[in-house]
């Protein structure tokens, strides 16, 4: 067997664990059908109430946004919540919550490859986070009658398939990044936030001052929630949307780098100073 | 008496000693509805201002002053989320930690776990609302009017059925397994319901007699009302009576609902079970 087969079981065997450790705890998948339904609904409600129907409001809304579809934009917008949410708690946090299992030691001891444990989580969180997107579609139908086209519902898978190298090498620059820190719990919140005010999560990306949204536009998830939102709710082709994609797969390859630097980093040190089994 | 209300302050000192070896931790409890809800409900808000007004919120509430509407709602959130994870939420921690065992133990009442926590809890409450009231007066241009005050007794009410709602959810998460779960989707819906982040009349109609049986409801109106002069659900004095009669059925209530659960885990020997 090939090293690179053999890295490939290793990393197969990673997304099963991975796996099996969600199906474990059923009650966690009761949070996949509350949280993507109620947390953007009551943002729903507050567009309602902050525009109070008011046909000027909903216009300034209109031209700030791009879209008049309050529903629809604080969807989309959610739907990238949901995503970094199940990111920074799930394969951000594997591999500091092996350490703190005291089981980093004992897979870094193994012959696989180092990017297995750095990546493999991320893999199995494609599962639960495609699910948060079905739901959170669902409840737009339902609650707000907000129906795509088909068309614009391939773009959307599309723009979503060709976002997961960015997002998950996001996941694994914080997944290598947080191991020194003890507490990652505040530093998850931290970084969420800062994902949730950049990244034109529940409000358009030009109510923010200027250096905000320069910050903004250099981060993977705006890009993200912006193309979504132009294809599903701007009507918005292909054409329109490839620029953006090629640079958010470009920045995919630059973080994905940047991880395995940082863990490459991290490896020597812990070598030296013995901080793996550390928790 | 004496004895108990030592043992409520000292319950209280604990908590504050031990979440205050956590200083990120601390940092994160403005940082966290900064992030979570005051910044981007603001910028959510002021998308829709027309000439720099939020002419909508006027159509809705009689008032287009966004800052404040956002902030005094969140004052009551920040109580709910006080009473819920500093709360009620600390009794199961205990029991995970095995020390609930051996607190029951000692000649304390029972009660006084909960009223210890609320005086260690309300301080954090308090030190963090003036972090973040400062804040909205540097950076968002909240301006604090003398006619808050009127609405004190209205928060002070509300603080008071928050204790009783606290028996009853310590009562709950003592007795279930994902205290965890429980605990975070049931502080989102009491906040949302209450009116929060949109008034109660926006609400499903099958929510609305939910929203006007909780007392927080009129705590956040009647706060909204005196502060902002916004249009208030049913008038100051019905909703300052609601809100009396509120507090009065939900400190027996919960009391009653946390001796239940006592009862109950003393039977089966679950004190030390997590």
């Amino acid at each position: 067997m090939t090293l690179l087969v053999a890295d490939l079981r290793a990393f197969v065997a990673a997304v099963r664990k991975e796996l099996r450790q969600v199906r474990r705890y059923p009650t966690l998948l009761l949070s996949i059908l509350f949280w993507p339904v109620l947390l953007p609904t009551a943002w729903v409600l507050m567009g309602r109430a902050y525009s109070g129907n008011d046909p000027q409001a909903l216009a300034a809304f209109a031209q700030r946004a791009g879209s008049p579809q309050v529903a629809g934009f604080v969807f989309v917008g959610y739907a990238m919540y949901m995503w970094l949410s199940t990111l920074l708690w799930g394969p951000g946090t594997a591999l500091r919550t092996e350490q703190v299992r005291g089981s980093l030691e004992a897979v870094f001891l193994t012959p696989a490859s180092r990017l297995v444990p750095l990546f493999g989580p991320g893999a199995a969180n494609i599962l639960p986070a495609s699910l948060n997107f079905v739901v959170m579609g669902v409840a737009l139908w339902l609650l707000f009658g907000f129906v795509p086209t088909f068309q614009a519902t391939l773009w959307t898978l599309v723009i979503i398939v060709l976002g997961v190298p960015a997002m998950y090498a996001i996941g694994a620059l914080f997944a290598a990044s947080v191991l020194r820190f003890g507490e990652v719990g505040p530093v998850v919140q931290l970084v969420r936030g800062i994902f949730v005010l950049a990244c034109g999560i529940t409000f358009p990306v030009a109510m923010l001052p200027g250096w905000a949204q320069v910050s903004a536009w250099l981060l993977p998830p705006t890009y993200i929630v912006e193309d979504i939102r132009r294809v599903l709710l701007q009507g918005a082709g292909p054409a329109d949307v490839t620029e953006h994609v090629i640079l958010v797969l470009a920045m995919a390859v630059i973080t994905a780098a940047a991880a395995a630097m940082v863990f490459r980093a991290l490896e020597t040190s812990a070598r030296r100073t013995g901080m793996l089994s550390r928790f | 008496m004496i004895g108990d209300v030592r043992a409520a302050l000292a319950i209280a000192r604990k908590d504050i000693r031990n979440l205050s070896r956590y200083r990120i931790a601390v940092a994160s409890m403005a940082f966290t509805p900064l992030y979570q809800f005051v910044i981007p409900a603001f910028l959510f808000g002021a998308a829709f201002a027309v000439n720099g007004r939020a002419a909508g919120l006027t159509a809705t509430l009689g008032t287009d002053d966004l800052t404040g509407f956002i902030f005094l709602g969140g004052v009551v959130a920040g109580i709910v989320s006080t009473a819920f994870w500093g709360m009620a939420m600390s009794i199961r921690n205990e029991m995970d930690m095995g020390t609930l065992e051996p607190s029951w133990l000692t000649p304390t009442s029972h009660e006084m776990f909960v009223i210890g926590r609320a005086i260690g809890g309300m301080l954090f409450l308090i030190l963090t609302q003036a972090a973040l009231f400062l804040f909205g007066i540097l950076f968002m241009g909240l301006r604090l009017r003398p006619e808050m005050l009127l609405a004190l007794p209205a928060v002070l009410l509300a603080l008071l059925s928050m204790v009783g709602i606290v028996y009853l959810l310590a009562g709950i998460v003592l007795l279930i397994r994902e205290a965890n779960f429980f605990i975070d989707t049931a502080n989102f819906l009491f906040v949302t319901i209450s009116g929060v982040s949109f008034p109660v009349t926006l609400l499903p109609g099958v929510l609305q007699p939910i929203a006007l049986a909780l007392p927080t409801t009129y705590a956040v109106d009647i706060l909204r009302v005196q502060a902002l002069g916004a249009r208030p659900l049913f008038g100051v004095g019905i909703e300052y009576g609601l809100l009396v009669a509120g507090t009065a059925i939900a400190y027996p209530l919960g009391r009653w609902a946390f001796a239940r659960a006592e009862r109950t885990m003393r039977r089966r020997g679950m004190l030390s079970q997590y």
